[in-house]
């Protein structure tokens, strides 16, 4: 639920990468970090964790200013993966606008994808949403790893569902920016639609793509020379 | 939480409340980082939110004011953009005199801003933390309430279902004890009716002849008043006919008579105490006290409800005989003595023709054990383990009820007895009747 504040000009979205414990949702938000230029990016928090686990959450900010003045952020959070954070799950979800579902490739894995998937059907109902309105994206990560999930099968039973998939490897750092891409134009394309960004606000789903997911120009120094913002 | 009922309105669980700047550098940590800038000998240092406004400043205030007012009026001025979530929400402002080394307040300013924005930083990630925490333990009572109000409910539902079972077992109970009673007192009866047949029969046939003699009594008697009559007329008249006296003595029979009338007394008083004992035993059988509990030996019971049996059965039955020395039993009488009848009218009936019943009583440590066998048919293996079964019979509807080894069951089990049976086909069955004798209460 997009949060919009017509007298103070401020539009918030939320997006929740969810999935499976382990299944690399912080290491994601950590190569969208490396990845985008950090222009219009806050920086990425990364609350307490315990033994390298997220027990609260994630949250990269993006920041964005319309033509019209319009300011809007767009905020990334991941959820603990972990059966045993679900109400932490749920309050993360609430309000959501578009959600990544980083999948583990690892064969090992599959039933706890599917029960991760199950548990965000059903956390989505709880907060009153539902799935199959919802901006939503696969992602099957972990692809760099011996032992994973046939490409048919992930064809067989998910490109039928209509919800885009996509391949990755978060450790190496490809398929995170298509996801991400995909799932913000997704994100565009249902505030557009409530609230003309494009009509009212002079705001095209191209430079709302573009300011948000905006690489790193290889032009030497960018990456380093940036004083962090906070 | 906002509202105290969640079946209102489902709250709304949200992590990720917008913060503003002033949340974000409280006062009292930042002031000091403001403070130590002043000292170092700066005009003013300050935080400005994104609208212009001074938030707090140490030093000259005023100074802070539009940037470059501040240019214009020959100071030097640094600033740096506060960021929060990548949107600028404010700015650090350093005035310094002209003559201050611009290099220097530079190094002070960044030093300044980087300890700012580890408090913004921080600040958010507490802030974030705290909310998150918050948010997650209201719902979780939240949920807690709403499964204790199910449980309670369901709880509620189950007591309300129990206290009906309760009730409803409790009706069925009474129902099937009333009908309990009902049955039980229709199998004494039934026993009773055919006791009755028998003892009517053995009733009728004395006072069949007691009847009879006394028709042959009154006879005699008419024919001695005549006599007397006789003989007082002559003594009446002084005239006493010897003679005629023998006559009328031979045509009355008086001396038959004298002889015959003892003889038919004693016959109908004999018929009279056959009678009396018939009713006797039928009293002491049916026990109108039944319920009373008395002290009785069994060996007594036996012996009556044998004699009862009697009168039915006739020579029928041979009965052998081996009874112990038993302590008196308290129990209600009446009750044994059904059992006895029951299971030797269940021999008896088994059986055509003669039947030997052995009857074996015996006293061990805390019980009486009576031990009916007869020689009867058996009872086939199939279904020994159902003859204490109510309205289990072997026999044509309507000839039996079912009942009567039932209620012997039952009765032995009133008196925390046991009553077993034993049968061998061709053979004859054997029943032990088990009876505790209470404490104490030996004679």
């Amino acid at each position: 639920m997009i949060e919009f504040d017509s007298i103070e000009k401020r539009m918030v979205m939320k997006i929740v990468y969810y999935g499976p414990a382990l299944s690399g949702k912080t290491t994601n938000l950590l190569r969208l970090h490396d990845l985008l230029s950090s222009k219009g990016r806050g920086d990425l928090m990364v609350l307490d964790t315990k033994d390298d686990r997220t027990i609260y959450f994630d949250l990269l900010p993006f920041f964005l200013i319309a033509p019209d003045g319009l300011k809007i952020k767009v905020k990334v959070y991941t959820v603990p993966g972990q059966v045993c954070h679900d109400a932490t799950r749920k309050a993360v979800l609430s309000r959501v606008d578009g959600v990544a579902f980083i999948a583990d490739s690892q064969t090992a894995e599959s039933a706890n994808n599917s029960e991760s998937f199950e548990n965000l059907e059903r956390n989505l109902a709880f907060v009153g949403l539902n799935m199959v309105k919802l901006p939503l994206v696969i992602q099957f990560n972990k692809r760099d790893l011996p032992n994973i999930i046939a490409d048919d099968e992930i064809e067989r039973t998910w490109r039928q569902t209509g919800i885009p998939v996509f391949n990755a490897s978060a450790l190496e750092g490809w398929g995170i920016l298509e996801t991400f891409r995909c799932l913000i134009e997704l994100v565009y394309e249902a505030a557009d639609r409530r609230f003309g960004l494009e009509n009212e606000h002079g705001l095209p789903k191209e430079r709302f793509v573009r300011e948000i997911v905006n690489p790193v120009q290889e032009v030497a120094g960018e990456r380093s020379a940036a004083q962090e913002p906070f | 939480m906002r509202h105290k009922n969640p079946s209102e309105h489902k709250i709304d669980f949200v992590v990720g409340t917008e913060l503003s700047i002033g949340d974000l550098l409280m006062r009292e940590e930042t002031m000091p980082v403001l403070l130590a800038i002043v000292r170092g000998g700066a005009f003013g240092a300050g935080i400005v939110d994104s609208t212009g406004t001074v938030l707090c400043a140490a030093g000259d205030a005023a100074s802070l004011g539009p940037p470059a007012c501040a240019a214009g009026q020959g100071m030097l001025v640094h600033t740096r953009p506060i960021l929060h979530e990548g949107e600028p929400v404010g700015m650090l402002v350093v005035t310094a005199p002209q003559s201050y080394d611009p290099a220097f307040l530079a190094a002070v300013t960044d030093i300044a801003y980087a300890a700012l924005a580890l408090i913004v930083r921080n600040t958010a990630k507490r802030m974030l933390t705290t909310e998150l925490h918050t948010t997650v333990v209201q719902q979780s009572y939240a949920e807690l309430i709403e499964r204790n109000q199910q449980l309670q409910a369901s709880e509620a539902r189950y007591r309300d279902l129990a206290a009906q079972l309760e009730k409803k077992v409790e009706e069925r109970t009474g129902q099937l004890d009333r009908a309990h009673a009902r049955l039980f007192q229709q199998e004494k009866m039934a026993s009773i009716g055919q006791l009755a047949a028998g003892v009517a029969h053995e009733i009728n046939n004395p006072l069949g002849f007691i009847s009879s003699n006394l028709n042959t009594l009154e006879g005699y008697s008419g024919r001695l008043l005549e006599m007397i009559g006789l003989c007082r007329e002559m003594i009446d008249r002084h005239d006493i006919d010897r003679k005629k006296i023998e006559e009328q003595s031979r045509r009355l029979k008086i001396d038959f008579i004298v002889d015959d009338v003892p003889a038919l007394f004693v016959q109908s008083k004999d018929g009279i105490a056959r009678v009396k004992k018939i009713v006797a035993d039928l009293k002491g059988f049916s026990h109108i006290d039944e319920s009373r509990e008395s002290f009785v030996s069994l060996n007594d019971e036996l012996e009556k409800t044998i004699s009862v049996l009697s009168h039915e059965s006739g020579d029928r039955i041979l009965y052998i005989k081996d009874y112990g020395v038993l302590p008196q039993l308290l129990c209600k009488p009446a009750l044994l003595s059904q059992v006895f009848f029951n299971i030797i009218l269940n021999a008896i009936q088994a059986t055509d023709g003669k039947i030997e019943l052995q009857l074996s009583t015996r006293a061990e440590q805390d019980e009486i054990v009576v031990v009916i066998q007869d020689n009867g048919p058996g009872i086939p293996a199939s279904v020994i383990n159902r003859v204490f079964e109510p309205f289990f019979t072997t026999k044509e509807v309507g000839k039996a009820t079912g009942l009567g080894l039932s209620v012997a069951y039952d009765i032995v089990k009133q008196h925390r007895g046991d009553i077993m049976i034993e049968s061998m086909m061709g053979k004859g069955s054997i029943v032990t009747v088990r009876l505790p004798v209470r404490r104490g209460k030996d004679v």
